[in-house]
């Protein structure tokens, strides 16, 4: 395979070499390998259980590898770069007391907005983003889940982060406002910025530049959504058809 | 370390309890019910001077305690410890956020503890009143981080309710609330001397019994600072604990 200038782990995104992270006997991640290049959306699909969130929360600084070398932006500690990182967690992670816009502002002060115009700004930017503007002094304990799932999304994304990690952003969204999301993050990659978004509806897939499949702790398949169906040799193919095609074959291979 | 995070921190902790009315009133109504019921259980005016002290001390190491180590199992059951470990926050920057949003609330219960026991138990003082209530303040940070530090070893409610005469009935034995600790047989007083609350005992008792001030105390105060930074510093090392293995 020939070496593209984007292996070098200092121009990726993230740089993950068999990786691997175990809770107790329970092996999350199993010699996981993967290259995400800067400015595109990387979609990391597969069933519960297959090792996403642990990978997420290894980018996010809150896990160590307990094998393998990863680098985040260039970095071998994600904690170094915390900064430019946008984590929203798989369950959203919110103070039920605090509305909407104070939950938010609190983590605009956390990335260090601290000018008092500049920080309502962006507090106001990112929740049009989420279009949670008319709701922001609701108190968050009365929002529903697909709203908490929006609050959340603005934390992440306040101090305006060259590099999102969105846990399952999609989930408990209505068809509408899924539509809305991914215009919204496909705006964002034309600005440059780096998502990594985790789910396990292939209707996600479907919207990413590139993408993952995993499965048990592994990367099974890598390519664009288009590269992985057409792997399959069936040019009907959908992307459900190419995961089950890459589960059934059982090898790890790289399509591109 | 930057102390406007911690003060983002602290800001939204109170904005967090006056939020929450119901747990608010119970800030302020339990001590109330608590020292009430010591006033009436106590006829004899001299006793209860001479224990006044001594239960001030273990009532606001007691509130605060709870107060802190529930409120901070509840952030890392909510997952909200964990969403603030991969900002850009500091371990000490928590630990010193939390300490100044808590406070003000253990600030407030110590106070109500001091004015009802003077002014309702007509509980008699030589010292000045408002060197008492710095000692108070002191002896309250302690237990503020030690709740911290503690619930870090907790997995559920439960378990930081099981602390409390793991941690706190020992120290009501062995610090001279009960009985002077000079009464007690050598191994004991030796296990007193490692206490903060015998420490918390006596240079309450000194202030409010023989009319000492604080430098009079100098030497409890030091040991329950010393203490109190202690609790900071092992609470913010804990923190890795908390996010979930
Ligand atoms: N805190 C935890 N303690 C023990 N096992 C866990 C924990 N979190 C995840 N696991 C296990 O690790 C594996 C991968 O989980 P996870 O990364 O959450 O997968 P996904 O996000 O793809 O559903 C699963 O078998 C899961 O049961
Ligand atoms: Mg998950």
């Amino acid at each position: 395979m020939p070496m593209m200038p984007g292996e070098n782990p200092q121009h990726l995104a993230v740089w993950a070499d068999n990786v691997s992270f175990a809770y107790g006997d329970v092996k999350a991640l199993q010699g996981l390998k993967l290259q995400v290049p800067r400015g595109i959306s990387f979609g990391l699909l597969g069933p519960n259980g297959a090792g996403k969130t642990t990978l997420i929360r290894i980018l996010a600084g809150l896990l160590r590898p307990q094998n393998g070398s990863i680098q985040v932006l260039g970095e071998s500690s994600a904690r170094k770069v915390a900064q430019l990182i946008g984590y929203m967690p798989q369950v959203p992670a919110l103070y039920a007391e605090l509305s909407a816009l104070e939950n938010v502002d609190f983590f605009a002060r956390l990335y260090g907005l601290s000018n008092r115009r500049q920080r309502a700004q962006r507090v106001e930017e990112a929740l049009r983003f989420v279009d949670l503007w008319e709701r922001r002094n609701a108190p968050t304990l009365k929002l529903s889940g697909g709203m908490k799932q929006r609050v959340s999304l603005a934390c992440a994304i306040v101090h305006q982060p060259p590099l999102l990690v969105l846990d399952e952003p999609t989930v408990g969204l209505d068809p509408e406002l899924r539509v809305t999301f991914w215009d919204h993050f496909h705006s964002m990659t034309r600005e440059g910025i780096t998502l990594i978004i985790s789910s396990h509806t292939m209707d996600d897939a479907a919207h990413c530049d590139r993408l993952a499949f995993l499965r048990s702790g592994r990367v099974i398949a890598e390519g664009s959504p288009q590269e992985l169906r057409e792997a399959t040799g069936n040019l009907e193919a959908s992307l459900e058809d190419a995961f089950l095609y890459f589960v059934r074959q059982g090898v790890s291979g790289d399509v591109a | 370390m930057s102390l406007s995070r911690a003060v983002a921190i602290a800001r939204r902790i109170i904005r967090q309890f006056t939020r929450d009315r119901r747990t608010l009133a119970f800030i302020i109504i339990v001590p109330l019910v608590v020292m009430t019921l010591v006033g009436l259980s106590f006829p004899e005016e001299a006793v209860l001077d001479y224990v006044a002290p001594a239960l001030m001390a273990t009532l606001a190491m007691f509130f605060v305690f709870i107060l802190t180590g529930v409120s901070f199992l509840r952030e890392r059951a909510q997952g909200t410890m964990e969403r603030l470990m991969a900002s850009p926050v500091s371990r000490l920057e928590i630990a010193l956020g939390y300490l100044l949003g808590f406070f003000l609330f253990a600030a407030a219960q110590a106070l109500i503890i001091l004015l009802f026991t003077i002014l309702v138990l007509g509980v008699h003082y030589q010292g000045a009143l408002w060197q008492i209530f710095v000692f108070q303040l002191i002896i309250t940070v302690g237990a503020l981080n030690l709740g911290m530090f503690v619930s870090t070893y907790a997995r559920n409610e439960f378990q930081v309710v099981q602390f409390i005469p793991l941690i706190l009935a020992p120290q009501v034995f062995l610090c001279g609330v009960i009985w002077p600790v000079e009464q007690m047989p050598n191994y004991l007083q030796a296990i007193s001397k490692v206490l903060p609350l015998t420490y918390a005992v006596d240079g309450l008792r000194g202030i409010m019994l023989d009319g000492s001030t604080l430098v009079g105390v100098g030497l409890d105060l030091g040991v329950l600072l010393a203490f109190a930074a202690a609790m900071t510093v092992l609470g913010a090392v804990a923190l890795r604990r908390g996010a979930p293995a």
